[in-house]
């Protein structure tokens, strides 16, 4: 332990705590700009500059390690002056005028700073020079007038996202932001995670889709898990006025630490989908508003009279939700069939070799942060599951392995070490013959390489898609168990949707056939339905759809019963490493529609259902594949 | 005279062979493009392109470091590259008027190239030569101790 | 340069040139060419020595003896007595007691004519510095032997701190201590770097040294590398020095196919080996662990420190890195020892330094001369005295990162401690002269040009306020500057020196102070009467950057 004094205060700190994370922990406030609790130091902006007795000048406490014995000031008059010197440059560099500015009033980190310098003014001329404003991004607008070049944006699309898109043109005074090899930013390799935006301190960086629409005074923060996918990142959902203004990542999650990917930051606000307001039920061949009271009444005479039911939801609505229906459609309907759209393809193999070795063989998307050697099985971690691809790439510059085993085109195979084409279907083929590649080496040097690479690392993982444990049998988890275990590696299975390990859990997992089916029951929420559905529920005579949009299921439907959206509705959902976490509202849902648990119940009650309302029981019944954990 | 490449592939070739001479550690990256300026005459974004798939470093950092040294240029330049030191030694030498001078004989302002890329003109920071300052460097070629009348006949050399 | 004996000043303050000081030099001038000695004899005006009533005078040196009032009548026995025949004059000469302070100096440096001493440059010029046999005739590798089989590398190190040689890159750290560090460092592997990088304008002796000798930079590499036990290093030369990187190259492939680099060095358990990396043109990668960003293909970005380089430097692994001057002494010092090194020069500052002279003088070039000579030394007697006997007006030492140093203070010993109790800065041994054709605004806009352009903009206060400081500079010398522009340019210069990160950004506030202190009357002539006093500034009343 170190031991130093910060204004006087007496101070114990593990050793090579920096000054700045030292003081903070004492709550003695130090202001920065270009550090950033997600990013390496790098000692920049000098504003955070603190007296150091003996120290001939002042010393950057962001990148000063704490030394036994160091006396500290932070507020001098001599840091003062420096604070309010460094203010007032950046203030004279480029284009500040606040006015202007997006984020003024509240958003932007250096207005705040100099506010809390009680600055009204600068005694520095600009130079005036104008720079060019790069709008051609679907999302984001690069404005290097307003930019400090503090490089959080750089540091964070190198070290926490591993995309490396964003670099800087030139030195001195006329650097610049740039993407790639200054290409417009719409035109470079940028993925659209956002990061950068949501880490500019200033309005250099801004989202078109927030910009003018909410500051930080008039907004509302609602932090919960994103339902995009069964990564588990937890964001925050901003709104204003019941309106989304703005998602952002939250710094603070243990797992994603303020990472997001486009799907989870910037799509959900471009949703334009037509959205159904009222029951709807079809009368003479199309469908017509209704009252809550007509609609289910229908519905529920039909799951009653008919013969042959199917129940099918989607793998994307909260846990409750979930259980609440194979309840009602399972245990009490007893209905032909009751599954999810996913029909278990993305977990059921997995979750059958779970139940047969009665333990769970998957481990936490935390062993990716740390990993030596990544073997991706028919995965892309570029289109899909983003924030856990974020962890191996930002890895890759730092010696990190990538195997990359695919039967299709994989965007992760740009950055990978080494790549090897799998035909699909055959995936226990190539496990058994790297298997024997590692006890009788092989003639194939690619697998005598990646046993090399496997071989020489100390915290391998294995990561394998939704296409693997669709095709996988027994024998080819069995060989994929032997592989991990021959290489002490981590296994992590990505399951699909948001909710699919739920799914799991509950056995929803039977293949759709409806050939007898006289009525089908389609609990769609906001997803949208696949053309093979669509497809499929043509032989159904009686389709009760239970959704947010107009789609082309709601077109076949005989009654369409409407529901909230993701935002309008809290709920638990299961991460694909087990992670029990809370979707949170952040909307009020529209007059006359309710959420999916409150219709589900309704159904309930007009068919004088006592459904199991505990869920989480139900959720543990089955031995998980990897181990379920309550936050 | 720096070699012009054309095509694409041409440049990947040559790339290519690059890499695999020089290695392709990071450490190599600099050496590698001082080698790509002098072959090429700058370093395009094609063998930016190139040289990023060889290496596996992202364009934006061999981009931001072609930037970033004065001996590199993401530009093309001219046949002929002038560099006028303009550092304090060249200066108390005399040095403004002969970069007046250079820059009325070219129709040239720092750092542009003229229309028929005959001519490239840069100003530096010191060269190293002040011992017979103004110093002026033109390809590999250095004039010391120029003085303005002298600057029409030195350019009269080159084609 | 031939060797100067006696070095002749005559004064030239207003009541001088008043009393015909000018005659008096014209004389000096035509009868120490009818003597014979103009090469022995350095002959200059000074302005700044003076005594009511016995001017002009004449003050020979380095005897200390002053003459006054003298007319041109008595140059003659001047020269042929005490110039040729070596006897002075005793009737013509003054008493030294009562003249104005500025020349106490004199008697202070009595009979110490510092000669050139040539240790960095002792085989510039002398052997061929492609063929390694050269250099092995005159006392090559031998230092390399001698530490190699009778010294460990403690002794080796101890011999260094012994000698109290200082690192020569402008900072003056102490050599030994800093081959200690890296000694002690934790590590396996350690690398030594030369820094070669040399940019500071105004300076070139690197690249003599590198072109003249450069298997002297190998040798003190290999004792180095074997001091703190490394076994790799890297010649970091500035990509603009063409000849230089290829006389390293062949001295590097001479030195292997001569077993002096590679494994088992002189058959003992030494291996070491040696590549160059080119610099790519950046003044700012002559910082150390800017350079070695640079090596490992980043931007030459300073690294904050610490950690220093001597416990993680280049790829994170302790380094040493030193400039080539101070590794040019390493085989010297070793083949004659300590006390031999600590001999020359002054106390805290033992050794030699090479300066290069610049500008407004009658010889420029490059001396090698022991640490404590003085500026009115090297103006009289290496640079032949001012250009057409012009006023000396100020010097501006250490290339940019360097002071400004008015004619007031040029009788300081340059040395590391005496110029740093001065105020000033002895930087890299630029010694840029400057006479009264220069204006001070115009210089130092030159300068702040210089740090704008090399900024490498990572730390704020050098990024910003360098070209701001420009600007405002560019004003004064329009005619729109205003008194509180001045004002704004201290504080820029004060913060400049206490917040930036590395050395360029400290350095860059420095002319603004200088010239502030030692010129103000100048500067605000700019401002309140809208003159230049050299006539050098625009003045157009526009702004125009």
């Amino acid at each position: 332990m170190i031991k130093l004094t910060i204004d006087g205060k007496n101070i114990e700190v593990q050793e090579g705590t920096t000054v700045l994370k030292a003081a903070e922990a004492t709550g003695i406030y130090i202001p920065t700009l270009c550090s950033h609790p997600q990013l390496t130091p790098y000692g920049g902006c000098r504003l955070c500059m603190v007296e150091v007795e003996g120290a001939p000048t002042l010393q950057p406490s962001c990148t000063l390690p704490a030394v036994n014995g160091m006396v500290v000031k932070t507020n001098t008059e001599k840091v003062m002056k420096a604070r309010k010197f460094v203010l007032t440059l950046i203030f004279s560099e480029r284009n500040h005028f606040c006015m202007y500015c997006p984020v003024s009033d509240g958003d932007c980190e250096l207005q705040n700073r100099a506010y809390d310098e009680d600055m009204t003014h600068w005694d520095l001329q600009p130079n005036w020079q104008p720079f060019n404003v790069d709008a051609s991004h679907p999302y984001i607008i690069l404005d290097n007038n307003r930019c400090i070049l503090c490089r959080r944006c750089v540091r964070a699309c190198d070290e926490l996202v591993g995309n490396y898109t964003l670099g800087f043109e030139e030195r001195g005074a006329d650097s610049l932001l740039v993407a790639d090899y200054n290409v417009p930013l719409g035109e470079s390799s940028c993925i659209s995670c956002g990061t950068c935006v949501q880490i500019c301190p200033t309005g250099a960086l801004i989202d078109r889709q927030s910009a003018y629409q909410g500051k930080e005074t008039e907004v509302e923060h609602h932090i919960g898990v994103c339902v995009e996918c069964p990564v588990g990142c937890q964001r925050d959902v901003l709104t204003r006025d019941n309106r989304l203004v703005r998602i952002e990542g939250d710094w603070d999650a243990p797992l994603n630490h303020g990472l997001l990917c486009e799907k989870g930051r910037f799509l959900p606000l471009e949703d334009d989908r037509d959205r159904i307001l009222t029951p709807l039920i079809r009368k003479d061949g199309s469908l017509k508003a209704t009252t809550w009271e007509e609609a289910l009444k229908v519905a529920a005479e039909s799951f009653n009279n008919e013969k042959g039911l199917a129940a099918i939801t989607s793998t994307r609505l909260p846990a409750e939700d979930m259980a609440l229906f194979k309840s009602i459609f399972g245990d009490n309907l007893k209905a032909d069939l009751v599954t999810t759209l996913e029909e278990g393809k993305p977990t059921s193999s997995l979750a059958k070799m779970a139940e047969k070795l009665g333990k769970s063989f998957e481990t936490s998307l935390e062993s990716l942060k740390d990993t030596d050697a990544v073997l991706s099985l028919e995965l892309d971690l570029v289109d899909d599951y983003q924030v856990a691809g974020f962890f191996i790439k930002r890895q890759l510059m730092n010696g990190t392995k990538l195997i990359v085993a695919d039967s299709k085109d994989n965007k992760l195979a740009e950055a990978t070490t080494m790549r090897f084409p799998l035909t699909s279907g055959e995936e226990a083929d190539f496990l058994t013959q790297l298997l024997d590649a590692f006890e009788n080496s092989s003639e194939n040097p690619a697998l005598i390489e990646i046993v090399n690479v496997l071989k020489e690392s100390e915290k391998a993982c294995i990561v394998y898609g939704e296409a693997f444990a669709a095709n996988a049998d027994e024998t080819a988890i069995t060989l994929l168990l032997n592989l991990a275990e021959k290489i002490n590696a981590r296994l992590i299975g990505v399951k699909g949707n948001a909710n699919s390990m739920t799914a799991a859990q509950l056995e929803l997992e039977a293949p759709i056939n409806v050939e007898e089916c006289q009525a089908a029951f389609i609990l769609l929420g906001d997803e949208d339905p696949s053309q093979k559905l669509v497809k499929t529920l043509e032989e159904v005579p009686f389709v009760v759809a239970q959704t947010t949009y107009r789609s082309q299921l709601t077109g076949k439907a005989d009654v369409v019963l409407p529901v909230a959206m993701w935002a309008e509705q809290s709920g638990t959902y299961l991460s694909l490493d087990g992670k029990m976490q809370k979707a949170i509202k952040s909307l009020d849902a529209p007059e006359g529609v309710l959420t999916s648990r409150e219709v589900l119940q309704k159904i309930a009650k007009s068919l004088s259902i006592e459904p199991n309302m505990d869920w989480k029981a139900s959720l543990m019944k089955r031995m998980p594949t990897v181990q379920i954990q309550e936050a | 005279m720096p070699i012009k490449l054309k095509q694409e592939q041409d440049i990947n070739h040559y790339i290519r062979a690059l890499a695999d001479e020089k290695g392709h550690e990071k450490a190599e990256l600099i050496p590698i493009l001082h080698e790509i300026n002098a072959e090429l005459g700058y370093i395009s974004d094609d063998a930016i392109k190139a040289l990023s798939e060889q290496m596996k470093i992202p364009t934006s950092q061999i981009y931001s470091v072609v930037t970033f040294y004065r001996m590199l240029s993401n530009e093309p330049r001219g046949r002929h590259v002038i560099q006028f030191c303009e550092s304090a030694p060249c200066h108390v030498a005399g040095g403004r008027k002969v970069l007046l001078k250079l820059q009325e004989e070219l129709g040239l302002t720092q750092g542009e190239t003229s229309q028929d890329d005959k001519w490239t003109l840069i100003t530096t920071s010191c060269l190293g030569i002040c011992g017979v300052g103004p110093v002026m460097i033109i390809d590999h070629d250095i004039y010391g101790n120029v003085t303005p009348d002298q600057v029409p006949e030195i350019l009269s050399h080159y084609d | 340069m031939k060797s100067t004996r006696s070095m002749v000043l005559v004064s030239a303050d207003p009541e001088s040139m008043d009393r015909g000081a000018l005659d008096v030099f014209t004389e000096l001038q035509k009868q120490i060419i009818e003597f014979g000695l103009e090469e022995e004899i350095a002959l200059s005006m000074v302005n700044d020595i003076s005594k009511p009533g016995f001017v002009p005078l004449v003050l020979v040196y380095p005897d200390a003896v002053i003459y006054g009032p003298i007319k041109p009548g008595d140059v003659h026995q001047i020269v042929e007595e005490h110039l040729y025949k070596g006897r002075v004059v005793e009737e013509k000469q003054i008493s030294p007691y009562n003249l104005s302070g500025r020349i106490a100096w004199l008697s202070a440096r009595k009979g110490t004519l510092p000669a050139e001493n040539r240790i960095v440059l002792k085989n510039v010029g002398v052997i061929d510095p492609e063929d390694i046999s050269d250099y092995i005739i005159h006392d090559g590798y031998q230092a390399l032997g001698t530490v190699l089989n009778d010294l460990t590398p403690e002794e080796t190190i101890a011999l260094i701190k012994k000698s109290g040689l200082r690192g020569r890159g402008g900072a003056g750290f102490p050599t030994g201590l800093k081959w200690q560090f890296v000694n002690t460092a934790k590590g396996e592997k350690k690398y030594v770097i030369c820094n070669a990088d040399e940019s500071e304008p105004g300076t070139f002796k690197d690249r003599l040294v590198l072109e003249g000798d450069p298997h002297a930079i190998i040798e003190a590499m290999l004792i180095s590398a074997y001091a703190v036990g490394a076994d790799e290093g890297i010649v970091y030369i500035r990509g603009e020095y063409g000849l230089a990187i290829s006389r390293i190259k062949i001295a590097i492939e001479q030195a292997r196919n001569f077993g002096l680099l590679g494994k088992n060095i002189f058959d003992t358990a030494f291996n070491f080996d040696l590549h160059i990396h080119a610099g790519a043109g950046a003044y700012i990668c002559g910082e150390e662990t800017a350079l070695i960003e640079s090596i490992e293909g980043n931007r030459g970005e300073p690294r904050s420190r610490p950690p220093y380089p001597t416990t993680a430097g280049l790829w994170q692994k302790p380094t040493l890195v030193n400039n080539v001057e101070t590794l040019a002494n390493i085989p010297a010092i070793i083949r004659n020892g300590a006390e031999w090194f600590q001999s020359i020069g002054t106390d805290s500052s033992p050794g030699t330094k090479v300066f290069t002279i610049l500008g407004n003088v009658n010889v420029t070039g490059l001396i090698e001369v022991p640490m404590g000579i003085t500026l009115r030394e090297v103006i009289s007697i290496y640079a032949k005295g001012m250009k057409n006997g012009a006023n000396f007006k100020l010097a501006q030492t250490g290339g940019s990162s360097g002071s400004i140093i008015p004619s007031s203070l040029q009788d300081i010993p340059m040395d590391f401690d005496s110029y740093k109790k001065a105020g000033v800065s002895l930087g890299s041994g630029a010694l840029l002269i400057a006479n009264d054709e220069v204006c001070v605004v115009d210089l130092v806009k030159v300068l702040l040009n210089f740090f704008r352009n090399e900024s490498c903009g990572k730390c704020y206060p050098c990024r910003i306020a360098t070209p701001r400081a420009y600007e405002i500079l560019t004003n004064i010398s329009e005619g729109i500057g205003t008194m509180h522009d001045l004002d704004i340019l201290l504080t820029m210069s004060k913060h400049l020196v206490e917040l930036s990160l590395c050395g360029l950004g400290q350095t860059a506030g420095s002319p603004l102070k200088d010239f502030l202190t030692h010129f103000r009357a100048e500067v605000e002539a700019h401002i309140k009467l809208k003159v230049c006093p050299a006539g050098v500034c625009p003045m157009s009343g526009r702004r125009t950057y």
